[in-house]
């Protein structure tokens, strides 16, 4: 039992403490601001910009993030106790809504807001489809659809870039390495609630003349463009601060954090992938944050970085985004592809098919990934002669993504496979990633991307790739591991009806998109010819049904969140180390330390002949009850189940 | 995955010094490279460990920062676009316009490099002392020894944080004024926001080793700042070459 002064400052800061100054010292901000600088050049971009700047620093003054480092700077210590309160002890729910350092409360956080971004993100999504259902809607007008486009664009790249990283690689990982929780728990709830500061910014967009300029904000448009680019900026700049000390942590933890034996060559592929995409991501914000920040002042500074007449050029500004933006698709894309291969084994009761060769293609696509940017820029007339190049490099990309593939495809290949939900998704995402990856080899092409660049062929690639591949792969992951985070088990009966709509809808919003590229319509038009209109059509009907099954699946969640079935420890037979913790996962994971002494997908091997393994952990598993009649797992689901 | 166990107490206050972000694990007693098989008592030598490598991956992401802004700055001198990296190509017969509109008729003046040199030099002497203060930590030189050095890093990088306000004033251009006069600026921003920030950190490592934090095996934690105190001179002295030697 804590004492009653346990936790200190933090007793009494929560997620009201942090609205509450977040809009008082945002309002400071504007008052001092707008009375100092509005009548000034670019006044309203700076008042905008200082005001952002304010609801940032205040929201997380509210929520305690800078508490800790305050302190340390002051040169006083957290007492155990204030650790142990920051850690969540004795709080209940009410921890998820404070700054709680329990890296099992930030990955719930994350995945809360990562199914909240997922539904800003898809209704606007569904706004787009419902104006282009008809070549002339009004539905939107020309200015709102364009702002609609682009937060829809930046609301999801924010979302999938977090939505394995955020939840997973927080609750999962480290149990799954063995550690007690990530390197830095401060630093880890830091980083959550540091992006969730961003979120309002974006939003706020919408409220100060909308960003017209497309996801990509290319210069000159987005200098342009009214102040609610100044808010956009500000987003980034604050979401890339979280995502780079989410990376760092991760790397630190599966750096220094293991349990004894846990080597690298044990590693659950999952951990792999979470490795490299954080370290990708520590490459790639750093020019996310250049390309903001030199935005940021060219407009509230008229500074003249992307200017071509006074100086700038705005191929500058493609370059340093791009250089950013196709690693950021890999950060995006490897989580989830591991943890589909994670899941795979799980199911097929098989080992990952080419553990060492999935690393391998893990690490060659990040190291690729930073040599391909200018292949978004082909048709800028940038460097004519740099297009052979980058198109090699693009083309050479799809070999390690084609092995890991490969991989995936090997895990299943002959294993006696127990179909669950979480598989249903698997197969899902091999088939969208195949559509999403092979149409990707046609826009590497130099001629064949001088007739596809920016029409819907593209949207349609590209949503193949990160909705049909990475957002997939992460539903199958939370379906995966679901159990483990909430106690409660899906409803699967509801789950493969949320399953078939989306499964359906995916290919018809998206065939209906590659149809209308193919017939040459332009991306990001609020209204079109008449042509395009049957392709449109069939696109927002798949829209429709996806946005269905999304709904089922968002309700199946909740249910189960509320009402499930209680989950037990192992309700897969898995066999990696999150799995042999009891439910719900105490804090500090371990009730006693694992000692590894074998690699994470013995599926199918004995006990070896005199070798005595003891049970990790007193975890009594009913899973009779809890295995639907008709779909045991296989018969050497337990073997080596001494080995847990 | 096979495992075997190693029982322990999961929660243990140990009372010991816990100045960085280590959250809600017990801290054992601090003996550098001591055996630690479950892995529950993180020893010194692990929370150097992943203070280092933390310390480490923070400065290769800010090197890529520097990177680019040397690359930019590299890319708009060689455009030229509009002749407007420095105003050399503009005359009166054939005039500029700065961001504002107005004409510019010749080459912007150049920025005196001098206060950049001197706020390369404050920093560098900084980081120095940063350096000595972990030299005497480590020999074990008593608290005020270690509390001295960090108190004259404090002083230097202050010093440094208020030159580069200074600079801002007596800048002979202002951002309006071309390519050369925005990389320019936008140096000076990254510079002082960096200085800003090793000042947080030296504040922080003076009033600490004050209080006797770096006595005994924590010596290691006035490394971690001087990693990044030297990072700051090394990107400090970087950008004053490249604005002096490529106007």
């Amino acid at each position: 039992m804590l004492g009653p002064k346990a936790g200190g400052l933090y007793r009494h800061q929560n997620i009201w403490t942090g609205l509450g100054f977040g809009i008082f010292l945002g309002f400071v901000a504007w008052l001092i601001s707008h009375a100092t600088l509005q009548g000034s050049n670019w006044g309203s971009d700076m008042v905008v910009t200082c005001t952002m700047v304010g609801w940032v620093l205040g929201f997380n003054i509210g929520m305690g993030t800078f508490n800790a480092p305050i302190r340390w700077m002051l040169g006083h210590d957290q007492t155990h106790e204030d650790e142990l309160y920051a850690a969540g002890v004795g709080q209940g729910s009410s921890r998820y809504l404070k700054f709680c350092t329990d890296h099992k409360v930030v990955g719930t956080q994350y995945l809360v807001l990562v199914m909240v971004l997922f539904g800003v993100g898809g209704t606007l999504a569904m706004m787009i489809r419902t104006q282009l259902i008809t070549p002339h809607s009004t539905f939107l007008d020309p200015q709102t659809y364009n702002s609609v486009v682009t937060i829809h664009g930046m609301v999801m790249i924010i979302a999938t870039i977090i939505m394995v990283s955020g939840p997973f690689a927080n609750f999962i990982m480290p149990i799954m390495i063995g550690a007690k929780d990530m390197a830095f728990p401060r630093l880890n709830a830091m980083s959550f609630w540091v992006v969730v500061s961003a979120v309002p910014c974006l939003l706020a967009t919408f409220f100060l003349g909308g960003v017209n300029a497309g996801w990509t904000t290319y210069a000159p448009l987005s200098v342009q463009a009214p102040p609610a680019m100044d808010a956009f900026a500000i987003t980034i700049i604050v979401f890339v601060v979280s995502v780079t000390i989410a990376g760092v942590n991760t790397l630190v933890t599966v750096a220094t954090m293991r349990a004894k034996g846990m080597t690298m060559g044990r590693l659950p592929i999952f951990t792999w992938g979470a490795v490299v995409g954080g370290a990708l991501g520590l490459y790639a914000m750093p020019a996310f944050l250049a390309v903001m920040t030199m935005m940021i002042t060219d407009r509230a500074t008229g500074t003249s970085f992307f200017v071509p007449e006074i100086g700038g050029s705005q191929w500058l500004y493609e370059n340093i985004f791009w250089i950013m933006g196709h690693p950021e698709v890999y950060v995006i894309l490897i989580p989830p592809v591991a943890a589909v291969l994670e899941i795979a084994s799980t199911f097929a009761r098989k080992p990952v098919f080419g553990y060492k060769v999935a690393i391998a293609g893990f690490v060659a696509i990040a190291a690729l990934s930073i040599m391909v940017w200018a292949h978004h820029m082909f048709t800028t007339g940038w460097a004519p002669n740099l297009a052979a190049p980058f198109m090699l490099t693009t083309e050479l990309i799809s070999i390690p993504t084609g092995i890991i593939f490969l991989c995936t495809i090997g895990t299943m290949w002959k294993g006696s496979i127990w179909t669950r939900l979480p598989m249903y998704f698997v197969y899902l995402f091999v088939w969208n990633f195949i559509i999403g990856g092979v149409t990707g080899i046609y826009l590497s092409d130099v001629p064949a991307d001088q007739f596809f660049h920016g029409d819907m062929f593209v949207t349609a690639h590209f949503h193949y790739t990160l909705l049909g591949g990475a957002m997939i792969g992460a539903t199958a992951a939370v379906c995966y591991w679901f159990p483990k985070i909430s106690g409660r088990m899906l409803n699967e009966r509801i789950g493969k009806v949320a399953f078939w709509f989306i499964a359906i809808g995916i290919q018809v919003t998206y065939f209906g998109q590659f149809w209308e590229g193919f017939e040459g319509m332009a991306r990001r038009v609020a209204q079109y010819n008449p042509k395009f209109e049957a392709a449109n059509q069939m696109s927002t009907i798949g829209a429709y049904i996806l946005m269905s099954g999304w709904l089922i699946f968002l309700y199946m969640m909740l249910h189960a969140w509320r009402r499930g079935k209680i989950a037990p420890a192992n309700p897969w037979h898995a066999k990696t180390l999150e799995w042999k913790v009891p439910t719900p996962v105490p804090l500090e994971n371990f009730l006693v330390d694992p000692v590894v002494t074998s690699d994470p997908y013995t599926y199918g091997e004995g006990v070896p002949d005199g070798q005595e393994v003891p049970e990790f952990a007193p975890v009594h598993e009913p899973e009779p009850e809890l295995v639907p009649a008709g779909s045991a797992p296989p018969a050497d689901a337990h073997e080596g189940g001494g080995t847990v | 995955m096979s495992v075997t166990t190693t029982e322990h107490d999961p929660i243990e206050p140990d009372g010991h010094d816990s100045d960085d972000d280590h959250g809600h694990h017990g801290h054992g007693p601090a003996v550098e490279g001591a055996e630690n098989p479950g892995g529950e008592h993180e020893t010194a030598f692990q929370r150097d460990q992943k203070e280092r490598l933390l310390i480490w991956l923070l400065i290769s992401g800010d090197a890529l920062f520097l990177i680019l802004e040397v690359f930019t700055w590299f890319y708009l001198r060689t455009l030229n676009t509009s002749g407007l990296w420095n105003g050399a190509a503009c005359t009166k017969a054939n005039p500029c316009t700065d961001g504002l509109g107005n004409p510019i008729n010749g080459p912007i003046t150049r920025a005196d490099p001098k206060y950049a040199i001197i706020i390369a030099v404050l920093t560098v002497i900084a980081a120095g002392f940063v350096w000595t203060a972990e030299s005497a930590a480590k020999r074990g030189a008593g608290k005020r020894s270690v509390s001295t050095h960090a108190g004259l890093s404090v002083l230097f990088v202050l010093a440094a944080v208020a030159m580069q306000i200074y600079q801002f004033q007596v800048l002979p251009f202002t951002t309006i004024d071309g390519a050369y006069a925005s990389t320019y600026e936008f140096f000076m921003g990254s510079t002082l926001a960096h200085l800003i920030l090793l000042a947080f950190l030296l504040i922080g490592l003076w009033s600490r080793a004050a209080r006797g934090r770096y006595e005994g095996k924590t010596w290691y934690r006035v490394r971690v700042i001087r990693f990044f105190a030297v990072w700051i001179a090394v990107s400090t002295v970087v950008l004053v070459v490249v604005a002096a030697l490529f106007y």
